[in-house]
């Protein structure tokens, strides 16, 4: 097994799986998606809200802003030594007071922990005229998307098996198929048709090369082939802000290598 | 107020809400304030371009 890394940006990545099975792949991307750990606003208190906002549709907005996460002195709520009660290991507060008239965002979130915060300061949450207030206080706690997106920490999170294009001796260079692809990424060179350097990864399975070459009267069978390699996938995934892409992949990956070992040992135990 | 989050892939397309009500009342074309936002995929884009702001309405009658 192989990954390959095409681009890694702050927030989003494409990578090559390769030496895989779609088995794996499809279940990479469902732990990438639901059961890596992020931070995400769970309880909220309010104390006063005379906002247009009823108080649950301001704690539904608060839920779903994402918040930086960082493990470390952290443990989800459910496994934590105070029972499931809300302690400073397994949640962070956040408080905020806000008076009218402005328009109250993410950044008027107080947080008791420097590191944990919402990713970006400008998210709104409601606006509030003079006269309005809205003071609450909140708790973040760690879960997984499994059990509510707002703790999912990517937003696309797909694959695609790795396309082949094969273009047969018999290519008269027509260019009809090259005309035909909505992503361009074929190119007539030297009378027979080219895959343009790099752009593989672009085609998007459509075969509409195919049936344009059927239809410039080929004869049976078209002179270009798209395949999938069974064995290779392209993931696309972008993350939510709340983890950056690579700590999204590493856990997933340990989390699927930690059911393995719980099967492994269920079994020894049989 | 606009959804936090795209409903389909759950980016946060609130933040370029404001921006996106100001450059369109000076009559710039959406295409190119959804293009500048970063907001490539449809179902972000129609968030916003299908968004109608209420809160102004209701805000007098608290
Ligand atoms: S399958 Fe579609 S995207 Fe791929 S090369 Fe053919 S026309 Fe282009
Ligand atoms: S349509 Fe067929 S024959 Fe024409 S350039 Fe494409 S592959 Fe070659
Ligand atoms: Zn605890
Ligand atoms: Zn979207």
């Amino acid at each position: 097994m192989k990954l390959e890394f095409k681009d890694l940006l702050i927030d989003q990545t494409r990578f090559i799986l390769s030496d895989s099975s779609p088995a794996f792949a499809n279940s990479l991307r469902r732990a990438m998606t639901s059961e890596v750990l992020t931070f995400a606003i769970e309880d909220v208190r309010v104390y006063d809200n005379s906002s247009a906002l009823f108080d649950e549709m301001l704690a539904h907005r608060l839920g779903l802003i994402p918040i930086v996460t960082e493990y470390a002195g952290y443990t989800p709520r459910d496994v934590c030594s105070c029972d499931g009660a809300g302690c400073s290991q397994c949640s962070v507060t956040f408080t905020m007071s806000v008076e009218g008239p402005r328009m109250v965002a993410s950044g008027d979130l107080i947080s008791q922990d420097p590191v944990i915060k919402p990713v970006s300061d400008d998210i709104p949450i409601v606006k509030l005229e003079s006269g309005q207030k809205v003071v609450i206080e909140a708790r973040a706690i760690l879960n997984a998307g499994n059990e509510h997106v707002k703790w999912q920490p990517t937003t696309i999170c797909g694959y695609k098996n790795y396309p082949v294009i094969r273009i047969d001796d018999n290519c008269d260079g027509c260019g009809h198929c090259v005309e035909a692809c909505p992503k361009g990424i074929l190119a007539v060179v030297d009378g027979t048709v080219c895959v343009k350097d790099g752009m593989d990864t672009e085609c998007s399975l459509c075969r509409l090369c195919e049936q344009a070459c059927l239809n410039s009267g080929i004869g049976e069978k078209p002179a270009i082939h798209i395949d999938m390699d069974p064995k290779r996938f392209l993931f696309t995934m972008e993350s939510c802000g709340s983890l950056p892409p690579a700590t999204i992949i590493k856990e997933g990956l340990q989390f699927l290598k930690n059911q393995s070992d719980n099967l492994l040992e269920t079994l020894e135990d049989l | 107020m606009i959804p936090i989050r795209c409903f389909t892939c759950g980016k946060v397309i609130s933040r370029g809400y404001e921006e996106y009500k100001r450059r369109r009342t000076e009559g710039e074309d959406p295409e190119q304030i959804l293009d500048d936002l970063g907001m490539d995929r449809y179902c972000c884009r129609r968030m916003l371009l299908t968004h109608k702001e209420i809160i102004d309405e209701i805000n007098p009658y608290q």
